[in-house]
């Protein structure tokens, strides 16, 4: 929709461009994407009675081009704004049209000391303070998979594994010349979410990190982050906290044809709302190591880790989750003849842009754990103890091996004394063909496979949880002639066994436990060819086949085919 | 630093040791997923509960597990209702005490109770017996429960319409005590169908109502029982100012708010609402009102109740009973 404000800051910001565009020592880029994808889809359902209420073909798509003007007024500031036009197909002569700021930030450096930055942010801090562990996203997808990952990538703001946050952050460096090499601090204050006046209060997130470089290779650092209301911002003044400060340290070294990499975290957190006075504040601590070994002679390196994360340790910054499970797919959200909410398959987890946050949520968020019930919040999952360790070995000529494991167990049980103990194992192998027999065009070859395993031996059989969950991917990029590949892909998913999934109120304590019982096969498999014009533009062409079969019944097995065409650019 | 470093590896490695848990988060799965038991009888901690005088009742009962409990305790004569729930492995004075009021119309008289207990999953259902020998009081100003017909000082002003019937009934449907005012009727050149004014003198004190000053303290109810398939009646409460307290309402100078109800519900309902959120209103917009635009229900010098309906639409239909002002809202 075009709004005034909209329209106000455009104009504003051509003004800008303009007056910029017209003094030649000022420099102006441009830069941003477009992007058009047309779907078509076929919903089948296998149901006792058959479906005539859903309708099974559903086709539409959007084009949409992102126009952002970077400008340098001068050596020390730097401004960019972002414009987003978005047509749904079906729209004509301005209906389906949105147009929107898609970003907008401002940044500088003070006095040559001191770099600022105001309006969007991606920010980050440490694994157990402020981090977007992507806990659920499948590593090493295939291509014919991986495309629509990368636009949900770009359509977050996923970069690594930052959050998209609106504030201001502030950086600067130290030297000195005894004792301590350098003193880096980083600094951000960012708005959660926005007052009504009347029972929502301002929600802040602040929060910094002042790291010691006492030489090459070895640094202490400290963190802290907050989350809090502003009193005196609603009329019902909620008073919420939730506090997380931790000790950093990394050395790095070598022995001969070895280096070593040392790092460890700990920290402790802090968490109340004056909505559960009867509760008392939630505070724990955590506790992560690992060391890494290469050996760069034979491309081998290998790690082992400890990982201790307390059961009332929480960190909004690092235990929000990027997919919301709870979220509409946008997408046959109702199928069967009681039109029940479809449950989401392998190609929305993928792929569905309307699954995922842009920033940190300050609920602790449901998880699925067919997918990922080991380390639901990444490292940070809270009520974890034990071990990891992994292994990896990059050939020169194109093959690449990596396999992790987590052997981890509660530190407190869940509805129980008896504790869940968890292992997962993830391989990864990928091999460039064509470097490996020197074949001019590119055959890119790749699978990998996860086990997780969560297993419960209650006091009494009712307690007891076995659940298991398997997943495999294989895919192959070919390319055909010149620019032009074939993608093939397989992500195959089985979860057999129960588990019970705690719900929890907003304070995060635990109301009641379901003990859902798994016997889940999800299949998906894809093909499509893509035509890359240079790095940044291509146009595929996919054909996806994706299986959802509850074989529990809990709900009806269905089948989605879709076909998509995929133009995307970036420049 | 490396000193430093390696005093951080000791500190982790001390933290590493976490002490055993002794305890263990949410409620025992075992208990939720065993299978039913009464470890207490349900039960009730009188036979005959006093209620005019303060008194409460309060059922028990223990299970084995925490269950979704609901409680209906049914008059034997007036068929009132009172719903308990909740969810716990016990009921007791912290969750199973009734105070003698209602939930579902009519409220309840001296007579006869049977309370049952259900439980969400179980088929079994318990019984208990009681019996109420007087009736709840509700503290508060009673404007009109029509017990004792139309006051001598009210002003009431009727359409003469079709099918006109704006009387008081006694019959099994009133709420409250034995009687109700029923306001029906069809009028269609005007909105108005019936209306009562209720001036403060009728109430015994000065020219304005014995109420607080704070109208956050101050809160009107009444019930209105909307017809079955019957057209829509309003319900319009004025409720009027004499601010300066020249012993009238001047609605030049003085502040009038109302309080308009749509009747589109059916079945009693209890309507409560805050004196201070009630607004001025013309021709049902809000408006400034033309004193000083602050609640003052201590200065009420009358209460209009106006009985409307859209006059195309035909025969309109509602019941009216018990307006009262109350310090919080009314539990009947």
């Amino acid at each position: 929709m075009i709004t005034s404000r909209n329209t106000g800051v455009l104009l504003a910001l051509l003004l800008i461009l303009h007056t910029a565009a017209a003094q030649q020592r000022r420099v102006v880029d441009f830069t941003g994407g477009a992007r058009s994808l047309v779907t078509n889809n076929n919903l089948s359902v296998s149901d006792t009675i058959p479906d005539t209420t859903t309708v099974d073909r559903n086709s539409g798509g959007y084009a949409l081009i992102d126009l952002g003007v970077n400008i340098r007024p001068n050596s020390t500031t730097e401004l960019m704004g972002m414009f987003r036009i978005r047509n749904g197909y079906g729209g004509f002569w301005g209906a389906g049209v949105t147009f929107d700021v898609r970003q907008l930030w401002l940044k500088g450096i003070i006095g040559n000391v001191v770099r600022y930055q105001v309006g969007d942010l991606n920010l980050k801090q440490t694994p157990f303070t402020l981090y977007n562990h992507h806990a659920d996203r499948f590593d090493s997808l295939p291509d014919v998979f991986a495309l629509q990952s990368d636009i949900v990538d770009y359509e977050k703001f996923y970069t690594g594994n930052t959050w998209r946050q609106q504030g201001v952050n502030v950086d600067f460096g130290l030297t000195f010349a005894k004792v301590i090499k350098e003193l880096n601090f980083t600094g951000y204050m960012t708005r959660m979410n926005a007052t009504d006046f009347i029972s929502v209060p301002d929600r802040l997130l602040a929060g910094f990190s002042a790291v010691i470089v006492q030489q090459e290779g070895l640094d202490v650092g400290f963190h802290k982050s907050t989350v809090f209301n502003v009193q005196g911002t609603a009329a019902i003044d909620e008073s919420f906290t939730n506090d997380i400060n931790s000790i950093t340290t990394q050395y790095k070294f070598e022995i001969h044809d070895f280096s070593f990499d040392l790092n460890g975290e700990i920290g402790n957190s802090q968490y109340s709302n004056s909505l559960f006075p009867d509760l008392a504040p939630l505070e724990d601590y955590f506790l992560y190591g690992n060391g890494k070994m290469s050996w760069k002679k034979k491309h081998l390196s290998i790690n082992l880790g400890y990982l201790n994360v307390g059961p009332d340790y929480r960190s909004i910054g690092a235990q929000s989750k990027d997919i919301d499970y709870a979220a509409s797919p946008n997408f046959y959200n109702l199928y069967t003849n009681e039109q029940i909410n479809r449950p989401l398959d392998l190609v929305d987890v993928m792929g569905n842009e309307n699954l995922y946050l842009t920033s940190v949520s300050d609920k602790l968020m449901t998880f699925n754990p067919a997918i990922n019930n080991v380390t639901p919040y990444g490292l940070a999952t809270f009520n974890r103890l034990g071990a990891f360790a992994g292994a990896s070995y990059f050939h020169p000529k194109g093959i690449s091996l990596t396999a992790t494991r987590y052997q981890l167990r509660e530190i407190r049980g869940q509805g129980t004394y008896a504790l869940k103990h968890f292992t997962k194992t993830d391989v990864t192998a990928r091999l460039r063909l064509d470097q490996w027999i020197n074949w001019e065009k590119k055959v890119n070859i790749h699978a990998s496979y996860s086990l997780q395993t969560t297993d419960r031996k209650g006091i009494t059989s009712l307690e007891n949880v076995r659940l298991t969950s398997n997943r495999i991917q294989a895919g192959a990029e070919v390319e055909l002639v010149k620019n032009l590949d074939l993608m093939v892909g397989v992500v195959h998913l089985k979860a057999t066994g129960n588990e019970f999934l705690a719900e929890r109120d907003d304070y995060t304590t635990i109301d009641f436990f379901e003990n859902i019982q798994y016997n889940l096969l999800q299949n998906t498999n894809g093909a499509g060819i893509r035509y890359r014009f240079d790095n940044n533009t291509y146009l595929s062409a996919l054909y996806q086949v994706s299986r959802y079969n509850d074989r529990t019944k809990s709900v009806p097995e269905y089948t989605i085919d879709q076909f998509s065409l995929i133009f995307n650019m970036t420049f | 630093m490396k000193k430093i470093f390696l005093l951080i590896i000791t500190f982790a490695v001390v933290l590493g040791c976490r002490k055993e848990e002794s305890t263990y988060d949410g409620i025992s799965i075992n208990e939720l997923y065993s299978d039913f038991m009464m470890l207490q009888n349900f039960s009730i901690d009188k036979d005959t509960v006093n209620f005019g005088s303060g008194e409460n009742a309060v059922f028990s009962a223990v299970f084995n597990k925490p269950v979704n409990w609901s409680i209906e305790v049914t008059g034997q004569l007036s068929k009132a209702k009172k719903i308990l729930s909740g969810q716990s492995k016990r009921i007791d004075a912290s969750n199973g005490t009734w105070d003698g009021s209602t939930t579902i119309f009519p409220m309840f008289k001296a007579e006869a109770c049977v309370a049952q207990l259900f439980i969400e999953g179980v088929s079994d259902t318990f019984v208990v017996a009681t019996a109420i020998k007087s009736i709840k009081v509700n503290s508060g100003l009673v404007i009109a429960d029509f017990e004792n017909g139309f006051n001598s000082a009210w002003t009431r002003y009727v359409q003469s319409g079709a099918n006109m019937d704006w009387n008081i009934k006694t019959d099994s449907l009133c709420p409250q005590g034995a009687k109700y005012l029923k306001m029906a009727g069809t009028v269609n050149w005007d909105y108005l169908i019936g209306l009562i004014d209720f001036p403060a003198t009728a109430y015994g004190g000065g020219n304005t109502l014995p109420l607080s000053p704070n109208p956050d303290n101050v809160y009107f109810n009444c019930l209105i029982y909307g017809v079955p398939n019957t057209n829509e009646s309003i319900v319009l409460f004025q409720f009027k100012e004499d601010e300066n307290g020249d012993g009238v309402y001047n609605a030049n100078t003085d502040d009038q708010y109302d309080y308009q109800i749509t009747v589109n519900w059916e079945g009693w309902k209890l309507v409560s609402v805050k004196y201070s959120d009630i607004i001025s209103l013309n021709n049902g917009q809000p408006t400034t009102p033309n004193g000083n635009s602050i609640h003052n229900p201590d200065k009420i010098a009358k209460i209009s109740m106006l009985d409307l309906a859209n006059p195309s639409n035909g025969f309109a239909s509602c019941k009216i009973d018990y307006l009262i002002f109350t310090p919080t809202p009314l539990v009947p």
